[in-house]
């Protein structure tokens, strides 16, 4: 979870530059995460379309199967930067719950500069994709719908993860320096029955973490 | 090589990215990065960095692309709707007034309870927890052993990885590039067998114990019929999904389309208030996200493995064991077995798989067979100490049931379990049988 107090400023102006920064990047997270979830109210609605146009009708939605390829982009990466700030990408959690403050926040910082170099990795070539497919014009072969937009999602997708990632960072950093300060902008790793309280909130639709 | 580690041995540098991939996963690097680093890392060892960086960009798209996939965020939006359409409830009540007269009724009734909300959940932490909720307060009321309450629900919750719609073997299948359909169909009686086992088990305990279980009656034949419509949504789901995958009616995902309509419009009727929808909504599209992100980072690695010529070199090897397919199966799965104690089913498949799967095929085994021992696996695990994540769910929800108690209400399940295993594997035909008359 983000560490969050709203009114003052804690940890000094790097710690209420962060704050501000979290602040920033949530609106773009919650939203794409929305528009994920909302596409697969939409997948469920074509396909139950699908079923009575192409049942009853006989006359069944023309690159169905195109329709629903292009979207899983929508589906599969716009609510990774989300799933980033609440924790939710699995890790084994064994070694890091037993580490506690400077030891864990330089572990988690290796491991998150480790990430961002990846992320942008993907950033940057995954926009070479989009972009020779926008150069080529490249279409799905059955339906000829075109491809591009579709691709344009990972460098989007992968940019706000990124800088989720990169807040994750910093903040990490800041506890490396002040391991007592207030946690801001970091996920704090959480042993079996913690884990246990989450998938409970979870399950509950108690967790309104989301909820700004 | 462009690394400068000059190692030219593909094979050894496949032997070191996955000693390296090990080492990030143990201190903790989350999966999709610790799997796509060391995937591009051995990538750009064995090809150079321009067709490795490249080939890194693509496949998140191209392999999250597929059609196949695209049954997965259906079938987890059915599962965060189905809690709430309240239909545990509804569930268990049918399921006491029906077989609570047997010696552990309620325990048994919760079994089947929690096979049937399996049906719409494909979350095992999730059906325990909800169950821990609508089953444990019954049965302590009914004078029911506070262990065997807690251990009914955390072992009950495993069932939902088997009996369709499983996320999980969706996931087993498109790893393995087997039919999503034959996967599905197959866990469903494997599932049932599970649940029969449960519930002899229990009420062998609560026969010879007399007061762990006491049997529960009085309702009438009109009390049952009556809170047979509730669980309506939830029959309409596995016949939706079985029918069409059987009958050829609609493929996995119209199929899983379908069920979640369905369960939407139920839980809609019910006063789902839309807050909810989106919470529900908000829900399915993180675990999505998260699932296709450890699927496309695994998939990143399996590549640079493909490359390297270990999973062949890693069969080769198992072959020239001179030793029994099956021994070496049921090492395989032991291994299993701890691997499955510290981590997440999920991320345990997906990381072995690559490797160990080629040399299973070759070693002779079905491979839907083994999908669904290999997913009973690692469902065990989730009530296996250390982690046990379903106990401490139990215990999260109960907190009123010490820990201790939970692991000792868990333990006939585990010996149960152990005997679905042994059955599943003495007679391979409760998995072969569904998917083989899709033929």
């Amino acid at each position: 979870m983000t560490s969050e107090t709203p009114g003052e400023s804690p940890g000094g102006s790097f710690g209420s530059f962060l704050l501000q920064a979290d602040r920033t990047l949530t609106p773009f997270e919650n939203l794409a995460n929305f528009v994920a979830g909302a596409a697969v109210l939409g997948l469920m609605l074509l396909g139950v379309m699908q079923i009575v146009l192409r049942s009853v009708f006989n006359s069944p939605i023309v690159g169905y199967i195109d329709l629903v390829e292009l979207s899983m982009a929508v589906l599969a990466f716009l609510g990774a930067a989300y799933c980033q700030r609440l924790g939710g990408h699995i890790r084994m959690e064994l070694l890091l719950a037993h580490l506690r403050g400077r030891t864990l926040w330089i572990v988690e910082s290796i491991g998150t500069i480790a990430a961002l170099g990846i992320i942008a990795v993907i950033v940057w070539f995954g926009w070479d994709h989009f972009l020779r497919a926008y150069e080529l014009g490249d279409t799905t072969i059955d339906a000829e719908f075109p491809v591009w937009p579709s691709k344009l999602l990972v460098p989007i997708a992968f940019a706000i993860w990124w800088g989720r990632l990169f807040i994750q960072l910093l903040g990490s950093l800041r506890l490396v320096l002040d391991p007592d300060a207030e946690h801001i902008g970091v996920v704090v790793p959480k042993d079996a029955a913690e884990l246990a309280q989450e998938e409970i909130r979870e399950t509950f639709g108690e967790n309104q973490d989301d909820g700004r | 090589m462009i690394l400068g580690i000059g190692f030219d041995d593909p094979f050894l540098v496949g032997l070191l990215g996955v000693g390296l991939l090990l080492l990030l996963v143990l201190v903790g690097i989350r999966i999709v990065f610790a799997a796509s680093i060391v995937g591009l890392l051995g990538l750009v060892e064995l090809l150079g960095w321009a067709p490795a960086a490249g080939i890194v960009g693509t496949i998140p798209h191209s392999k999250s692309s597929t059609y196949a996939l695209s049954v997965l965020p259906l079938f987890i939006l059915i599962g965060f709707l189905a809690f709430h359409a309240g239909m545990t409830q509804q569930l268990f009540d049918a399921a006491r007034k029906w077989i609570g007269w047997v010696p552990g009724g309620l325990a048994v009734a919760t079994v089947f309870a929690t096979a049937g909300f399996a049906a719409v959940s494909g979350a095992s932490t999730a059906t325990a927890a909800v169950f821990a909720r609508v089953a444990i307060p019954d049965m302590l009321k009914h004078g029911y052993n506070p262990a065997m309450a807690a251990g009914v629900v955390a072992a009950g919750g495993t069932l939902a990885s088997l009996i369709p719609p499983s996320a999980i073997l969706v996931i087993y299948a498109i790893i393995v590039e087997e039919s999503v359909g034959a996967l599905l169909l197959a866990g469903f009686l494997p599932g049932l067998v599970s649940a029969l086992i449960y519930a002899a088990i229990i009420i062998l305990w609560a026969t010879v114990q007399k007061d762990v279980g006491p049997p529960v009656t009085g309702f009438t034949h009109m009390d049952r019929l009556k809170a047979l419509p509730g669980t309506f949504p939830i029959f309409a789901v596995v016949i939706i999904i079985i029918t069409a995958i059987y009958g050829g009616w609609a493929t996995p995902t119209e199929a899983g389309a379908l069920g979640a309509a369905v369960v939407l419009a139920m839980a809609l009727r019910r006063g789902m208030k839309a807050r909810t929808v989106r919470d529900a909504l908000m829900e399915t599209a993180k675990l999505t996200a998260m699932i296709f992100a450890m699927i496309w980072g695994v998939l990143i690695f399996v590549r640079f493995l493909g490359f390297s010529g270990l999973p062949e070199a890693f069969t080769v090897w198992i072959l020239s064991l001179d030793m029994h397919p099956m021994v070496i199966m049921i090492t395989i799965l032991l291994a299993y077995a701890v691997l499955g104690m510290f981590m997440d089913a999920i991320g345990m498949l997906l990381l072995t798989l690559p490797v160990v799967y080629p040399a299973v095929i070759a070693l002779g085994f079905d491979s839907i067979w083994f999908g669904i021992i290999v997913v009973k696996m690692a469902e065990v695990c989730l009530i296996t100490p250390p982690i046990g994540l379903n106990c401490f769910v139990v215990n999260g929800v109960r907190p009123d049931i010490p820990l201790g108690k939970v692991f000792r209400g868990i333990l006939l399940f585990f010996i149960a379990d152990v005997i679905t295993i042994g059955v599943l594997i003495a007679f391979p035909e409760i998995i072969t049988f569904l998917p083989s008359l899709l033929l």
